[in-house]
């Protein structure tokens, strides 16, 4: 609060005062006071309501200074009907009763909207458990007809099986994004770390995308003789986008090099491929939610949250997530696992 | 090997039972739930594989109540995918967890392999096989024909694995992919028929002719 501001909001007050002396002296005057007097008079008058003003102005500042501070720390501002510091004026009190009035309407109608939100997180969640169940019922008939199916007649038949199941799998992914969506914003309800063999996990990333990698005539390489301490499951999710992907913009003849190489602030796992690449310009944005840049346009459909989501992720698990790529060459995806005590830094949220 | 298999959706169980069966396990399933506990200990069946939610009792519950008296291998399988419920399905003394939609190699994996730490057993694999006078010897990697031998690469030693265990069929190309993949050998076609050459180059040199039959479109034989 600046003392010019406080004076012009208090322009009427002194205006007021102003008359009244004139009035006064004038008055003053015709009585036949003495010059003197008069004068005396005005400077003690106006001494005392500089002095007036002052204590005012202070105390005023004091009041307001007090409420800027605890806005400043408390990092619910829309509290401060609660917080407000006491005071004798009395609109000061009738303001403090309207905030705070206004205040617990908003923090219901938060409660209330955060009350939905997690109502409807948590269906997803059921939602997503339920159709889990079709899902495994069809990928499991389809692998046993397949395998009973005998190899010579029934060419047609079988691909009709390897359509479905990698149907099925494209409806399992979806269906993984919705639920690590929804979860993203709680990871520290739903990660389990521990020691992890990433080779473990990348073979069995590739496992269970066989299918879809054969068909694509995909060779990969996989050399990953590194541990990290991270969630399994999360990991998985993550290297299963960025199979999505490298499928999704490939060239002819397509090689996934995946590996891991020790550095001193942790292990670096690298995905590379020798796609499409990433044109230099959109390289920045490819983590952003809904981008899909020049490839996603050309190629087949894409939605521009897979990549979102992995960032996503791996900032809540503290994982360093970044690419490179030439264009018309390939992509290296990299992922960063911070040195094993990461569980002691307690970064988390 | 008899597995129980406790699972209230009826597709699930059913082709659960026909994939354990091909998998050469004896397999129950029974479709109601409420003598479960009971029955297993009657069965006494060498592993339990056990949904977590199921009408009126939780599988985790289930879980609790036999290993008050048995030590039966159990295996929980599960559409909820929290580290809570894996957490608590090991708590409860759970073997494994595995999460839907599981795949069918990898539900046999990891029920082959908590048998393996559980019981001590492994499907004993013969050491030598053998197909029209040519050997196999899987722990020299090598193919032995008339005392001559010739070294193997690890990846033309799993497709002949495959080949030889089916020995009489033809092997679909598309399947012994899939095999290859399972084992970590993660290659496609074009791979698969370059390491064929090389395998039969390497028969042709301790004098093997013919030994691998190719179907066109389909696959190969031995």
């Amino acid at each position: 609060m600046k003392l010019m501001n406080f004076l012009r909001d208090r322009g009427l007050l002194l205006l007021l005062h102003l008359v009244c002396m004139c009035v006064a002296a004038g008055f003053l005057n015709v009585t036949g006071y003495g010059r003197t007097n008069i004068v005396l008079i005005l400077i003690f008058w106006i001494l005392l309501l500089v002095a007036w003003l002052m204590a005012v102005y202070l105390q005023r500042r004091k009041y307001f200074y007090k409420m800027e501070q605890i806005l400043e720390k408390v990092d619910q501002r829309y509290l401060l009907g609660e917080l407000m510091p006491d005071s004798f004026r009395l609109e000061d009190r009738l303001y403090r009763e309207m905030i705070r009035k206004s205040n617990k309407s908003v923090i219901e109608r938060i409660r209330q909207m955060e009350d939905e939100w997690k109502d409807y997180r948590e269906y997803i969640e059921s939602w997503v458990h339920e159709i889990k169940a079709p899902i495994t019922s069809i990928s499991l008939l389809c692998e046993n007809r397949r395998h009973s199916l005998p190899a010579e007649d029934s060419k047609g038949i079988l691909e009709d099986f390897y359509t479905i199941t990698l149907e099925n799998q494209k409806i399992e992914n979806y269906v993984d994004m919705a639920l690590y969506y929804a979860r993203s914003e709680n990871v520290y309800k739903d990660y389990l770390i521990q020691e992890t063999s990433l080779d473990e996990v990348v073979s069995k990333v590739l496992m269970k995308n066989r299918l879809l990698l054969i068909q694509n005539h995909v060779n990969a390489d996989v050399d990953c003789k590194d541990k990290a301490y991270t969630d399994q499951k999360w990991i998985a999710f993550i290297l299963n986008q960025m199979i999505q992907n490298s499928v999704k913009y490939q060239r002819e003849m397509p090689v996934f090099h995946i590996y891991t190489r020790r550095e001193t602030n942790g292990v670096i796992l690298v995905f590379e491929d020798n796609g499409t690449g990433i044109p230099a310009e959109e390289l920045s944005r490819i983590f952003e939610k809904g981008f899909t840049g020049s490839n996603g346009r050309n190629h087949e459909r894409s939605t521009g949250m897979g990549l979102y989501l992995c960032r996503r992720l791996c900032d809540k698990l503290g994982i360093g997530i970044w690419a490179e790529s030439e264009y018309g060459e390939g992509t290296r995806m990299f992922l960063e696992f911070p040195i094993s005590n990461y569980i002691s830094r307690g970064e988390m949220d | 090997m008899h597995i129980f298999v406790v699972e209230d959706e009826k597709t699930i169980r059913r082709e659960l039972k026909v994939l354990l069966e091909n998998a050469m396990y004896q397999v129950t399933a029974p479709d109601t739930f409420e003598n479960t506990v009971y029955q297993i200990k009657e069965e006494k069946p060498d592993l339990v594989l056990l949904d977590v939610n199921l009408p009126e009792i939780s599988g985790f519950d289930i879980c609790m109540q036999l290993r008050e008296q048995t030590e039966i291998p159990i295996i929980f399988l599960t559409s909820r995918t929290d580290s809570m419920d894996e957490l608590n399905g090991i708590l409860k003394g759970g073997d494994d967890y595995i999460a839907k939609p599981y795949q069918a190699p990898i539900l046999l994996a990891r029920i082959a392999a908590v048998l393996k730490r559980t019981k001590g057993m492994e499907i004993k694999e013969t050491i030598l096989l053998e197909k029209k006078g040519v050997q196999l010897d899987i722990s020299k990697c090598c193919l032995i024909f008339q005392e001559q031998k010739v070294e193997l690469t690890k990846n033309e030693m799993k497709i002949l694995h495959f080949l030889f265990r089916h020995s009489g069929e033809f092997v679909a190309r598309m399947d012994l992919i899939e095999y290859l993949w399972e084992n970590q050998i993660f290659i496609d076609d074009n791979t698969l028929s370059v390491h064929i050459t090389g395998i039969r180059r390497k028969l042709k040199s301790i004098g093997v002719q013919d030994f691998i039959e190719t179907k066109r479109g389909i696959g190969y034989r031995i």
